[in-house]
């Protein structure tokens, strides 16, 4: 790879951000755009993938609360779980306003993160 | 019904609503990430116009930040190619439910491709939720300017992190970090419908903790997605 490396030069990050970032990325969203020309929002595939997706979302939150980045483990397990808590509660109280539930949950991650 | 000049008008319209919904929060949750991304890129000795560059193009977090994180540490192209590419599987479910709000089935290949191209799990939290509240006719356009609009604001917040690097406290850091699981997990619970809905996000929660020992880093998504899928498609099954 270093015989390739030198020919690019100064084009080398520009290679690696399409061939090693992109490519590799985009492929799954290629094959969804194709999938999807097939897929009737109205049948029970469409219902089914929703649920996987669903559900596949809902594991990403529970992956970064539970296995943070460095910075965010700074803040104990039972902090983060009870921010999003606070936060979900304020954003119920109010009647679904996003805004009012990330600060909600956030400010309450920064007061536990500064007592402990 | 309408006058000639009023679908393109209407399309208009509708996309600068689209801008205006992302510009209000959902953007920002993004191109707060993409500022860590840039911050690091920029310790790691990245140049600046390829991170740049990959905030629009390669539109994935987890994905952008394998990648400069991979390169730095010196690991094998094709095991931080493929690094990426199982951060990125997530997108295929989330792009096969959200095009087909777009009438994807009359649309060709390469519209398809573009819409998919800006799938990312805000897109999809909110544009599940959205899409499905509006005419079917201006759905595209809303979406293209939602879209749009944070992808515009996460790339000039990532060359804003690129230099401003070091310069957060690791307490705003955690802030900002916390943000990400805050804003999805709100999103997804405001796109809740059915009790199958309620069903998927609860088993999506409460299986991570069994799959990350049990399943490892690679495939422990995928696979909550598709237990905790199908099982709350069982459930949406009974209850007809």
């Amino acid at each position: 790879m270093t015989g390739l490396e030198e020919a690019l030069g100064p084009l080398w990050p520009y290679f690696l951000v399409i061939v090693v970032g992109f490519l590799p990325s985009e492929f799954w969203r290629f094959c969804s755009a194709v999938f999807s020309g097939w897929i009737d929002d109205r049948s029970e595939v469409f219902v089914w993938v929703r649920m996987v997706a669903t559900a596949l979302v809902a594991a990403v939150v529970a992956k970064l609360l539970l296995q943070p980045p460095e910075a965010l483990a700074l803040v104990p397990l039972w902090a983060r779980l009870g921010s999003l808590l606070v936060g979900t509660a304020v954003f119920r109280m109010l009647g679904g306003n996003a805004f009012a539930g990330v600060a909600a949950g956030v400010l309450t991650l920064l007061a536990a993160g500064s007592l402990i | 019904m309408t006058h000639d000049a009023a679908p393109a008008r209407r399309a208009w319209g509708a996309a600068l609503e689209g801008m205006r919904d992302a510009i209000v929060l959902p953007a920002w949750v993004i191109g707060l990430a993409m500022l860590g991304v840039g911050s690091l890129a920029h310790d790691l000795g990245f140049p600046f116009w390829a991170t740049l560059l990959a905030t629009p193009l390669i539109w994935a977090g987890p994905a952008q930040f394998v990648l400069f994180g991979g390169i730095a540490g010196g690991g094998a192209l094709a095991s931080v190619a493929l690094a990426v590419s199982l951060t990125s599987m997530r997108m295929l479910p989330m792009g096969m439910s959200l095009l087909p709000l777009m009438d994807a089935g009359k649309r060709s290949l390469p519209m398809r491709l573009l819409l998919a191209h800006y799938i990312v799990v805000m897109i999809w939290t909110e544009g599940q939720r959205r899409l499905p509240a509006l005419d079917p006719d201006i759905r595209v356009p809303y979406y293209l300017g939602f879209a749009n609009a944070s992808v515009l604001l996460a790339t000039l917040l990532t060359a804003l992190g690129f230099f401003m690097s070091a310069s957060v406290s690791p307490m705003m850091a955690a802030g900002l970090l916390f943000l990400t699981p805050m804003f999805f997990f709100l999103s997804l619970l405001a796109g809740v419908r059915t009790a199958a809905d309620g069903v998927a996000l609860g088993l999506g929660i409460l299986l991570m903790p069994l799959a990350l020992p049990l399943v490892g880093p690679d495939f422990d998504l995928p696979v909550v997605g598709l237990v905790g899928g199908t099982l709350a498609y069982l459930v949406h099954r009974r209850r007809r």
